[in-house]
C-alpha cells in the first residue's frame, strides 16, 4: 500500500508553476526524502498533501483516500515555519493540538512524548520561555502526539544542536519502526543520505530524481572521476571527455562526458603529469544536487526554450 | 463542528484568562462615561479668584441694581458648613461710558484683560426698557477672553432681566407685590401613555418619563454595542495577523479547514462577547434595582439585545477575520482596523438624529442597513417612541442574511490571505479574492 499518490498534479500561482505535471508514489512504511532548492516547489507539494493548497489538475491520493479533509487526523504536518502560541503553556499547547487531531485527551501521550524529548520539565513553561531548539522539539511533538500514520517533517532538524538532532532522528525512527510513513524535507543532504529509504527532488517544480540513494548514485555513478595527481588542479584543464568540476585541493573531480571513457582520460592525464590517486566514484547527494540546480543547471535553464530533464 | 468548538474554546479561554479581560471590563464603561465621570467629580474644583467686571452702562438703570445683586451673589458663595470660600466673588465696578470714542474704551478695558487686571466687562445699551429695531441700541455685550462659557455672562442675565420687568412694571404703575404671578412659570411634565392592566383590567396611570431616561437608555446601549464589538470582533483581526505573521495558521490548517479555523476563533470571540454583555447588562440591571429605577429597565428588549449583538459578532467578526488574515504586521493591522470599524463607528455619528426623530424616514433605513441595524435598530427600540413591530424583525432577517454572507465571503478571503506571506494588504485584493476566489 501507498501512504501517498500523486498523479500528474500542476499547481500555479498566477503565471508562476510552482508544480508542474508531478507523479510521485511514497510507500507505506518508508522515510521519503524531499529535496530541491529553496523555491522550486517542495512547499507547495507538501501543502497539497496537506489539503492547504489544491492542485489545478491531477490527483492526490493520501492514505488510500481522494478525499484529503477525510484523513487529514492520520497525518501529522510539520511545516518549515514554526508556528506555537507563544502565551500558551507547553503541556496545554501539546494538549490542544493532539486533541484537535485526536478527538479525545492525549494527556499521557503528551507526558510519554515530553520524556521521550527530554522536554518533561519544560510542561509548565510559557513557549514564549523556550530557547529555539526546545521549541523546535516542542513542535515536533504537536506533530506526532496523536499518532499519525503519515508524518511529513519540513526541515525537522533547523536550529537542534547535534544532540538534540540525534535525539530527534532517533524518535522519527522509532515512528517509522511502528509503522508511520514519513516525508521529510530537508536542505542537509547528510540527513536524505542516512535516514531516507527513497529521495525525490524538485527543481524548478519538477521532479528530477526518484528513487532509492542507491539507484540515484548508480544513474550518475560511472561519470565521475576523483583524481589526485602531482601537479594539482592546474594540469587538469581542457581534458578531451571530462571536465574539472570541483577543486577539494590536494583531490579534484571530474565529470566525464557522455559517452567518455573514464581509461583514456587516465591516459590523458598521465601524460600531463604523474598521477597519485584514480578512483571511479559514486556521486554524494550533495553533488548530485549541486549538479542539478547550482548555478550551472540555474543558467541553463533559464536559456530560452530549455527544459528540464524530468523523472516520471 | 468539533474542531471549531475547540479553536473556540481555546480562542475563549485565552482571552477571558488575560488580567487584561478583567480591567478592561471594570476601565471601559469608565473611559465610555470618562466625561460624565469627570464632570461629577471636577464639579466642586472650580476658580474661586475673584472676577472684577466693569459695567459700562448706557441705559442708566441697569448698573446700580447689578452692583446690588453682585452683593447679593457675593454672600452666598461661602460654604455653610465650614464657612470655607467655595466660588468666586464677582467685583462689580461701574464706569461712565465714553461716549466719543466707544472703541478705544472698549480696547483700553480689553488691555486690561489682557494684563490680568480684570476678568471682564458688560456693556448695556441705551434702549434697555423698550428695545428698538436697532439691535446696536438695545445689545448687551460681554467681553471676556472666554465670554461663551464664562459664569458672570451666564449668571448677569437673570439679575439684569429681573430688574428690566419690575421697571417695565413700575412705569406701567403697578405694584410689583400684587401681580407676582405674572412671571409664574409652569413646567410641562413628560408622561408616557396611559395603559391597561391586563390582568385586571384597571387603567393605569402614565408613567413619568424623564430627559434622562429617554436618552440614557439608547446612549447605554449604544456604547454597550461598541464595548461588546470591541471586546468580541475587532480583536480578531490583530489575533489573526500574529497567527499568520508567527506562521501558527500553516499549523492550524495542517490540522482543520480554513473555514473551520475562522469559525473557530469568530465564535470565541462570540463567547468572549457574550460575557461581556452579560456582565454589563447584569450590572446595569443590579444598578437601576438598587437606584429605585427598575421600571427603566426595557426588559422586553434584552433578547433583541442578544440576538442582534450575536449576529453583529459573527458578522464583525468575519470581517476582522478576513481583513486580519490579509495583514502581514501590526502596522498593515493598524491601517485596516478602522474601516473594519466602521460599522460600529457610523451609527454613533448619526446618534442625535436618530434620537431626536426615530420615526424619520432617515432612522428608519439606515437602521435597516445590515451593518448598522445592530445598533441603530436597537437605538431607535429603546427610544421612548418605539419602532413598527416589523422593523425588528425585517432588521433581524437583513443582519442574518448579512451576516451568512459575511462569514462566507470572509472564509474566501481568510483561506487565501492566511497563507499569503509578503504582499501587501489590499482591499481591492481582498475584494476580488471574496468574489472571484
Amino acid at each position: 500500500m501507498n501512504a501517498v499518490e500523486i498523479s500528474q498534479v500542476t499547481k500555479s500561482f498566477g503565471k508562476t508553476i510552482a508544480v508542474d505535471d508531478l507523479s510521485l508514489v511514497v510507500p507505506a512504511g518508508s522515510i521519503y526524502g524531499f529535496i530541491g532548492p529553496n523555491g522550486s516547489g517542495k512547499t507547495t507539494t507538501l501543502r497539497m498533501i496537506m489539503n492547504i493548497f489544491f492542485p489545478d489538475q491531477g490527483r492526490i491520493c493520501v492514505l488510500g483516500s481522494e478525499n484529503a479533509s477525510a484523513c487529514q487526523d492520520r497525518v501529522g504536518y510539520l511545516p518549515e515555519e514554526r508556528g506555537l502560541y507563544r502565551g500558551m503553556r507547553v503541556g496545554e499547547l501539546l494538549r490542544f493540538y493532539g486533541e484537535l487531531k485526536r478527538g479525545r485527551e492525549v494527556r499521557q501521550e503528551v507526558e510519554w512524548w515530553l520524556e521521550r524529548l527530554g522536554a518533561a520539565a519544560y510542561a509548565t513553561k510559557k513557549i514564549e520561555e523556550l530557547s529555539k531548539g526546545m521549541a523546535q522539539k516542542i513542535q515536533f511533538i504537536a506533530t506526532v502526539v496523536f499518532g499519525p500514520e503519515l508524518v511529513i517533517l519540513d526541515e525537522p532538524f533547523t536550529g537542534l544542536d547535534p544532540v538534540n538532532t540525534d535525539t530527534l532522528r532517533g524518535a522519527i525512527l522509532d515512528l517509522k519502526a511502528k509503522g508511520a510513513t514519513i516525508i521529510l524535507s530537508t536542505h542537509d543532504m547528510n540527513v536524505a543520505e542516512t535516514m531516507c529509504d527513497s529521495i525525490f527532488m524538485i527543481f524548478k517544480g519538477r521532479k528530477v530524481l526518484d528513487g532509492t540513494l542507491a539507484a540515484i548514485q548508480d544513474q550518475y555513478a560511472s561519470n565521475v572521476i576523483r583524481i589526485r595527481t602531482a601537479g594539482g588542479a592546474a594540469t587538469l584543464g581542457e581534458l578531451p571527455e571530462a571536465r574539472l568540476v570541483r577543486d577539494y585541493g590536494q583531490i579534484q573531480e571530474l565529470l566525464v562526458a557522455p559517452g567518455g571513457d573514464p581509461q583514456a582520460i587516465l591516459a590523458a592525464v598521465m601524460k600531463r603529469s604523474p598521477v597519485l590517486h584514480f578512483e571511479i566514484t559514486k556521486p554524494s547527494l550533495h553533488d548530485i544536487f549541486v549538479r542539478i540546480a547550482g548555478p550551472q543547471a540555474q543558467a541553463e535553464a533559464a536559456q530560452p526554450g530549455a527544459r528540464l530533464t524530468a523523472v516520471n | 463542528m468539533r474542531k471549531t468548538l475547540l479553536i473556540a474554546k481555546r480562542e475563549f479561554l485565552v482571552s477571558v484568562k488575560r488580567k487584561g479581560f478583567i480591567i478592561g471590563l471594570i476601565i471601559a464603561p469608565i473611559f465610555m462615561s470618562g466625561g460624565f465621570i469627570g464632570i461629577a467629580l471636577l464639579k466642586n474644583q472650580v476658580d474661586t479668584h475673584d472676577k472684577k467686571v466693569v459695567i459700562l452702562d448706557r441705559s442708566g438703570i441697569v448698573a446700580d441694581g447689578l452692583l446690588q445683586a453682585a452683593r447679593d451673589y457675593n454672600r452666598e458663595i461661602f460654604d455653610k458648613a465650614t464657612g470655607k470660600k467655595i466660588k468666586p466673588a464677582w467685583v462689580m465696578e461701574k464706569v461712565v461710558p465714553n461716549e466719543k470714542d466707544p472703541n478705544a474704551q472698549r480696547f483700553a478695558l480689553s488691555e486690561e484683560i489682557r494684563a490680568g487686571r480684570l476678568h471682564g466687562f458688560l456693556e448695556i445699551g441705551p434702549e434697555m426698557l423698550h428695545p428698538s429695531r436697532d439691535t446696536n441700541a438695545s445689545r448687551v455685550a460681554y467681553y471676556a477672553k472666554n465670554s461663551a462659557l464664562d459664569e458672570v455672562r451666564r449668571w448677569a442675565g437673570n439679575p439684569l432681566n429681573n430688574l428690566l420687568r419690575k421697571a417695565r412694571l413700575n412705569e406701567a404703575g403697578l405694584d410689583e407685590s400684587k401681580v407676582k404671578d405674572l412671571f409664574d412659570w409652569r413646567a410641562i411634565d413628560s408622561l408616557g401613555l396611559v395603559t391597561r392592566d391586563v390582568v385586571t383590567g384597571s387603567i393605569q396611570k402614565a408613567e413619568h418619563k424623564s430627559e434622562g431616561e429617554a436618552v440614557g437608555v439608547p446612549i447605554f446601549t449604544l456604547f454597550l454595542t461598541f464595548t461588546i464589538v470591541m471586546m468580541g470582533a475587532i480583536p480578531l483581526l490583530n489575533s489573526v495577523m500574529e497567527e499568520k505573521a508567527q506562521r501558527i495558521a500553516e499549523v492550524m490548517l495542517g490540522s482543520v479547514k480554513p473555514f473551520e479555523f475562522m469559525m473557530g476563533k469568530i465564535l470565541g470571540g462570540l463567547g468572549v462577547a457574550l460575557v461581556g454583555a452579560g456582565f454589563y447588562v447584569g450590572a446595569a440591571i443590579f444598578a437601576l434595582f438598587q437606584l429605585g429605577m427598575a421600571g427603566s429597565i426595557p426588559i422586553e428588549l434584552l433578547p433583541w439585545f442578544f440576538a442582534f449583538t450575536i449576529l453583529n459578532i459573527i458578522m464583525m467578526g468575519a470581517i476582522c477575520a478576513a481583513l486580519g488574515s490579509i495583514c502581514n504586521d501590526p502596522k498593515d493591522a493598524q491601517s485596516l482596523a478602522l474601516p473594519g470599524m466602521l460599522p460600529v463607528l457610523v451609527p454613533m455619528f448619526v446618534l442625535t438624529p436618530i434620537l431626536q426623530h426615530p420615526a424619520s424616514a432617515f432612522s428608519t433605513w439606515f437602521s435597516l442597513v445590515p451593518f448598522f441595524t445592530p445598533t441603530a435598530m436597537l437605538l431607535r427600540m429603546c427610544t421612548q417612541t418605539g419602532v413598527p413591530a416589523w422593523q425588528p424583525w425585517a432588521g433581524l432577517a437583513g443582519v442574518v442574511v448579512c451576516a451568512l454572507a459575511c462569514v462566507w465571503l470572509g472564509g474566501r478571503i481568510f483561506r487565501i490571505g492566511i497563507l499569503l506571506q509578503g504582499q501587501r494588504p489590499s482591499l481591492a485584493k481582498a475584494i476580488h479574492w471574496a468574489l472571484k476566489g
